[in-house]
């Protein structure tokens, strides 16, 4: 029992001994006496060495109050030689901060002159970290890339593996820098300005807000982007928009390494208000603001007179290729306009300028705010691409127009499909295929479909054209053998008047049989929507439920559609009449209006 | 261990002197003795902050420069007044030293708007409810050339930097 007693309070003296010791004992402390004793051997009188002598290690800070928040910055604690000029070269953390003319740093009389005062400016500012931190690993970390000069707020230790290599380097300070020196001062940010550039030349302004630069609302706004994100997760959002957000439909755009970073490098520099202005400067640029109202320009250059060619210089300046394929330019994400004026009229094109989704209501293209004379000439210019692609055989054909969005083996798995809502058909379904009149094909390949990313291609085919091209998928895609479609017996218009009775009871069928596919909504994201390819129709996209007739959706109802996941439903006890009212409860969403 | 402990205890219990059960008493006596004293040090290192709030004590002002000679100087702020004589240079307090107020700078030396407060030029009380004369701070050459005061340290009045 003694033994025990003796040994348990052996054991407590020293858990006491090693917490009193570690809790007196700094590695600040270390690192200022080292400084002391370093510096008692380069002092050069004996006023240096006395006031050296009677230093004792204390607790240093920097409280820079004059620009935004107060930071309190420690990091003088243990980098205590940060101002010393003997000390430059100095293995770390004694090592004084480099002198240099890009900093703004003016050398006279044989001594350096700081630009950045650190008792003015403290650390944080450019080099982020945790200024109140009074050891490494809550200062700025173990970093492993030491002495890289941006810290980050979390050590970069903890970075995405995948993106670390290309996150280091000296240039990325340059995100730092440009909190405070707006764009046009004398300081030269080569990065950043590129990033800003590229911001709008590929068309990111169209999605996204930024404060002061842009009013895209498709996106999440990016005006304190570089609060919120490290850098890291910026890169990957660049590269990999889903990685992180998964439903996220924002495109991949087709980006070089060196356009990644200077991206990364601009949007690490939005965060919000810059610190160096004061309350009035900033209230002055939002009161002006206000006042220019619409889209920033990308480029400020002069407009032709001439309509068309100012349409011209607008379409490239709003970098409408950036995802479009527009003559030799091709973003690879949306479909061809190099002859949209054979395939689209005036008053379309100039409707989907100014709003996408009243037109195609699942489209993912921007709603940009140009100003009308804008919209006007942009849309006189898609007009005048009067000319048509050279087309050859069929097989050139399905090339040319088709592959784009249907894929080059028909499975509708094209370049740009996954950023069409609804996606392309799937042209080698021989159930879908075979299930259908061919007149129907012909008529969706010369007139469209409404609602959807299928244009009317009259313009460019002839009647034989078009059938040539279907004949080249059912050849080339189909799997099975070219079958004539069912006769089946569904009638021509909807037996049922459109009531508010029959719109009841179409809705109470709607809840029972379809929302597990089609959704509450009826916007095609029921639950059992994300298993399903292709998707299940959204019913509530208005072009295109008011361009079907009603033969055609009681068909679809009562039938089902082959190669899709819509069962027939006239199977499973649904009447003609019952797809009536469906069919006035699903026609009745676009009368509400 | 214990092997250790009773083995010497069998040595000393052959002298005599002590028995094993007061070497073990001692000893957690002792330990439990000096977790105590550890306890209370901690305690009383506790109580004294390792960080305060406000600006540091010590603080750089410039370029020795930036006062030319015969200037008497408030810097905002840090509550000092940078006085130059020639290629002397000193700093004094601002803060009376009545009840804290920050003094006005004059040619005749220093007044306190609060309680009328009166200094002459080096501090020294001339009249009014103040108790001490204003302190003066120690000033020094840092190495990349600025004068650094620092306001823990304080020195007799009439103490100069040469610069």
């Amino acid at each position: 029992m003694k033994i025990a007693l003796a040994i348990a309070s052996s054991i407590v003296l020293i858990i006491h001994g090693i917490v009193f010791y570690s809790q007196s004992s700094h590695g600040w402390m270390q690192h200022q006496e080292a400084y002391i004793a370093e510096a008692q051997n380069k002092a050069t009188n004996d006023a240096e060495r006395n006031e050296l002598a009677s230093r004792r290690p204390r607790l240093e800070q920097i409280i820079a109050t004059q620009f935004g928040e107060p930071r309190v910055d420690r990091c003088v604690s243990c980098h205590v030689a940060v101002d010393d000029p003997r000390f430059v070269g100095h293995a770390q953390p004694l090592r004084a901060h480099p002198y240099s003319k890009e900093l703004g740093d003016s050398y006279e009389n044989g001594r350096w002159e700081r630009r950045h005062k650190f008792t003015d400016f403290g650390c944080t500012v450019c080099h982020d970290g945790q200024g109140r931190g009074l050891d490494s690993f809550y200062a700025h970390g173990e970093d492993r890339y030491w002495p890289e000069p941006l810290i980050g707020y979390v050590a970069q230790a903890e970075w995405n593996e995948k993106y670390r290599q290309p996150l280091r380097g000296k240039d990325y300070m340059e995100a730092n820098c440009a909190q405070c020196h707006a764009s046009g001062d004398s300081v030269s940010m080569p990065h950043l300005e590129r990033g800003r550039r590229l911001f709008f030349e590929k068309n990111c302004y169209g999605c996204h807000r930024i404060d002061d630069l842009s009013e895209g609302a498709l996106g999440p706004d990016l005006s304190e982007v570089g609060k919120k994100w490290k850098l890291d997760y910026l890169w990957e959002s660049l590269v990999d928009p889903r990685a992180n957000t998964p439903v996220s439909f924002m495109p991949k755009f087709n980006l070089r390494d060196d356009e990644v970073k200077s991206l990364v490098i601009f949007l690490k520099s939005r965060r919000g208000t810059n610190p160096a202005q004061t309350s009035l400067q900033r209230y002055r640029a939002r009161a002006g603001r206000s006042a220019a109202a619409g889209q920033a320009p990308v480029l400020q250059a002069d407009l032709p007179e001439d309509p068309v060619a100012r349409g011209e210089v607008l379409v490239r300046d709003r970098a409408c290729a950036a995802c479009h394929k527009l003559g030799n330019q091709d973003g690879g994400i949306a479909p061809d306009l190099s002859f949209e004026g054979l395939m689209k009229d005036t008053q379309w094109i100039s409707d989907h300028f100014r709003d996408p989704r009243r037109l195609v209501p699942d489209s993912i293209m921007p709603s940009f705010r140009f100003s009308e004379p804008e919209f006007d000439a942009m849309t006189l210019y898609l007009t005048s691409l009067r000319t048509p692609p050279a087309l050859g055989d069929s097989a050139e054909i399905y090339r040319t127009l088709c592959a784009r969005c249907h894929g080059a083996n028909g499975d509708g798995t094209g370049p740009v499909a996954l950023y069409l809502d609804p996606a392309p058909r799937d042209l080698t379904k021989a159930g879908f295929m075979n299930s259908k009149d061919p007149a129907r094909f012909v008529r969706s390949i010369l007139d469209g479909v409404p609602g959807t990313a299928m244009p009317g291609w009259k313009g460019v085919l002839g009647q034989e054209q078009a059938q040539a091209v279907l004949d080249y998928v059912w050849s080339s895609f189909v799997r099975e053998p070219r079958r004539d479609a069912k006769k089946r017996s569904v009638p021509e218009t909807n037996p049922v008047v459109s009531t508010a009775e029959s719109i009841a009871r179409g809705k109470q069928i709607f809840v029972q049989r379809c929302t597990g596919c089609h959704g509450l909504k009826a916007d095609g994201k029921g639950p059992n929507s994300i298993d399903i390819l292709p998707r299940p129709r959204n019913l509530r996209n208005g072009p295109f439920i008011n361009a079907t007739d009603d033969r055609r959706l009681l068909e679809s109802i009562l039938y089902g559609v082959q190669g899709t996941a819509m069962p027939p439903w006239i199977d499973y006890g649904l009447t003609a009449n019952d797809a009536g009212d469906l069919l006035n409860f699903i026609r009745s969403f676009q009368t509400r209006r | 261990m214990s092997q250790g402990i009773v083995e010497i205890v069998s040595g000393v219990e052959h002298k005599g002197a002590v028995d094993r059960r007061s070497v073990l008493s001692w000893l957690s006596g002792l330990a439990l003795f000096g977790s105590g004293v550890i306890s209370l040090v901690s305690d009383f290192v506790f109580i004294k902050p390792r960080a305060t709030y406000g600006q540091p004590s010590r603080f750089s002002i410039g370029r020795p420069d930036a006062y030319p000679p015969g200037t008497r100087m408030a810097i905002d702020g840090r509550r000092v007044c940078v006085v130059r004589d020639g290629d002397q240079v000193a700093a004094i307090s601002t803060t009376c030293t009545h009840l804290g107020c920050i003094v006005g700078v004059a040619e005749t030396g220093f007044a306190c708007p609060c309680h009328g407060s009166r200094f002459d030029q080096d501090g020294t009380v001339t009249g009014g409810p103040a108790p001490r004369s204003l302190p003066w701070f120690k000033v020094n050459l840092a190495p990349n050339g600025d004068l650094e005061v620092d306001a823990n340290a304080e020195v007799s009045p009439g103490t100069y930097l040469t610069v």
